[in-house]
């Protein structure tokens, strides 16, 4: 489990470097994500260790977003005179972002027969 | 000695550490999805959603500040970084399940994001929403993190982007069934990637608690549209405002 996490640490530091060192716009985590991806496709498997630890993470992917999801509710006194707008912006574009993007992959040709 | 002045001691001591934040957090978590669980998962029982509640009735309660509730919870909070790399694997799993589909889903990415922000920034203008409210809408649909980092190249602020990004996250994860019902959507590889790419993490979670492919493709989903997203919206941002 700690070699696991080491790893994966690892990635994580390597893609912030890689980030700041070059400037570029996308996060350190994303680049070590691209970088594991890598990793695991040169490799042909998923190692014990990593698989411990990254499904342990995956698992409760929702529990990490709690800390910075409470701002939201300390927002709350600032949104209010916007709540109506931003209420119906958001649900409208998250409603509409999952229609649009489901019916291109389903009306794909091929997107119907392969499960 | 006043038997009540150690009590006052211990919780002096307790709310200075990050051991309160973090209790307070996992509790608040394992409740959410224990409720999530016993009703079989249902859309609505949001176990994030039930989560935030309590915190934040929790900490209102004790009047701790924000800032401070987050000084311990930011060890939870740093996670999402390392839970992001992890989402490797999940794609890596469904890497096979890939090959001739990249077209497709480079296509759903493309259209699905630029509806996202032409929605909602269109709807918050319309409705009357400050270039403040409209510049946040612009990352909401990209993974938290990556969506604050936008924030700050786009001169939007990077708090209010994030708020937008959670309730999006929230939202998505609530109404992804009925919209993908509605549309007769049957493949999870599909169901999975439109979630992902909405509602990136907090989707992706959803996902994964229902099937597999979905979150792998969920997963996919996210960190691809992070990527495009990190590069594509400054650019985006520049034709809007």
């Amino acid at each position: 489990m700690i070699r696991g996490l080491i790893i994966l640490l690892g990635f994580q530091g390597a893609g912030e470097i890689i980030s700041r060192l070059f400037s570029l716009p996308v996060p350190g985590p994303v680049i070590g994500l691209v970088l594991l991806l890598v990793f695991l496709i040169r490799r042909g498997k998923v190692d014990a260790p990593i698989d411990t630890v990254a499904s342990a993470l995956t698992k409760h992917l929702g529990l990490l977003f709690v800390p910075a999801a409470v701002g939201v509710v300390m927002f709350w006194p600032q949104l209010r005179t916007h709540l109506w707008a931003v209420g119906v912006a958001l649900l409208v574009s998250v409603v509409a972002t999952i229609a649009v993007s489901a019916a291109i992959l389903r009306f794909w040709p091929g997107g119907k027969s392969s499960s | 000695m006043t038997p009540a002045l150690p009590i006052a001691e211990i919780w002096v001591y307790l709310a200075g550490s990050p051991l309160f934040a973090l209790l307070l957090t996992l509790a608040a978590y394992e409740a959410g999805a224990t409720i999530y669980e016993r009703v079989n998962r249902h859309p609505f029982a949001n176990p994030v959603a039930i989560a935030v509640l309590i915190v934040a009735v929790g900490i209102s309660l004790i009047d701790m500040p924000y800032a401070k509730y987050f000084e311990g919870a930011q060890f939870i909070h740093f996670l999402l970084g390392t839970a992001t790399v992890a989402l490797a694997v999940p794609i890596y799993q469904c890497w096979s399940a890939l090959r001739g589909k990249v077209l497709p889903l480079a296509m759903s990415l493309l259209c699905g994001g630029t509806v996202s922000i032409l929605s909602a920034v269109g709807i918050a203008r319309l409705l009357g929403a400050d270039v403040t409210i409209q510049k946040a809408m612009m990352a909401k649909s990209v993974t938290a993190p990556i969506a604050m980092g936008v924030a700050e190249r786009i001169s939007a602020s990077p708090t209010l982007t994030a708020v937008f990004a959670v309730t999006t996250g929230i939202m998505g994860a609530i109404v992804a069934r009925y919209v993908l019902d509605a549309l007769r959507m049957q493949a999870w590889w599909q169901r999975g990637f439109a979630i992902g790419l909405a509602a990136h993490g907090i989707g992706t979670s959803r996902a994964l608690s229902i099937h597999a492919e979905a979150g792998a493709f969920s997963g996919l989903a996210m960190g691809m549209h992070g990527v495009a997203g990190a590069v594509l919206i400054p650019l985006l941002a520049n034709i809007i405002f």
